[in-house]
């Protein structure tokens, strides 16, 4: 069935359940995951404090340290579940494209991913990066809850 | 992993070919499939001018049929790759809501859908059905071009 599965995280609850089943279903499928965060990069006008109070060196510095705490939390859980796991991170300001040109060079062939992460309020709402991924992207999306 | 995958199908090209990602999986888990369609009730009012024709038990008649050929098809693929397959049909006129019932109803854990079905248009659009599933179903739910 699948073999190459992305697991786009952004850090959040949520994108971390969506990571685990993710790896699950490497683990039974016997598939490698691939996974990616996507990095904001740096803005003069911002609403995030952090980012206005930084200046560009300290912000990347700051965001490239979050980048990797996220990923090596689910590289961590692909190794408990003997899953082969890579980890990368990009900067780019439209994570949904970020993500889907990551399934197409990387030949993924599914992707498993939350059905919001930070920025998504309630249930009641699908979030802006998945939505936008289910239309974009050419492989199958596993969207969890 | 997922032992029971329900498979929403209104008998659209799209809809089967979700099937056959679904069945797949299936054989890959070793899970039944459950496949579903839903139909809407009779109109008392109606654009159809066969539906405004015809009374109400020619036209259950007829959509029941309708229902039994889909789910037969989906039954003779499962049977195919030798996964275990039960079908049911629901009347309703919000499918998404069916659908999400039929989650607990038939105690599956995933769901397996396309982006869109018959009303679907295209590509920059994710099928309203799809996208009321997503936001209404306690499971996660696999999302096929």
């Amino acid at each position: 069935m699948f073999k190459h599965i992305l697991l786009p995280t952004d850090g959040s609850d949520l994108s971390l359940r969506a990571a685990k089943l993710g790896i699950e279903l490497a683990s039974t499928c016997g598939a490698r995951v691939y996974v990616l965060h996507v990095v904001a990069p740096f803005h003069t006008i911002s609403y995030v404090a952090e980012m206005l109070a930084a200046t560009e060196a300290i912000y990347t510095q700051e965001a490239t340290k979050h980048a990797s705490q996220y990923v090596a939390d689910v590289r961590r859980m692909a190794e408990a579940a003997g899953v082969e796991c890579s980890t990368h991170y990009v900067t780019d300001d439209h994570p949904h494209e970020a993500i889907v040109r990551a399934a197409h060079e990387q030949h993924c062939d599914l992707v498993v991913m939350a059905s919001h992460g930070w920025r998504g309020i309630t249930r009641l709402l699908l979030g802006s990066e998945v939505h936008k991924v289910l239309l974009e992207s050419e492989i199958p999306v596993l969207v969890c809850r | 992993m997922f032992k029971r995958i329900l498979l929403p199908v209104d008998g659209s090209e799209l809809s089967i070919r979700a099937v056959d990602t679904g069945i797949a999986l299936a054989a890959a888990l070793g899970a039944h499939v459950h496949a579903l369609h839903v139909l809407p009730p009779f109109p008392a009012v109606t654009y159809f001018a066969a539906i405004a024709q015809a009374n109400e038990t020619m036209y259950v008649e007829r959509a029941v049929a309708s229902a039994e050929r889909v789910l037969a098809e989906v039954q003779r693929r499962a049977e195919a790759a030798g996964v275990p397959c039960t079908g049911s049909h629901e009347i309703d006129n919000r499918p998404a809501c069916a659908i999400a019932a039929a989650v607990s109803k038939h105690h599956c854990d995933v769901i397996v859908m396309a982006t869109h079905g018959w009303r679907g248009i295209e590509k920059l659009l994710l099928g309203s059905v799809t996208q009321k599933t997503l936001l209404l179903a306690d499971v996660p739910v696999l999302v096929c071009r």
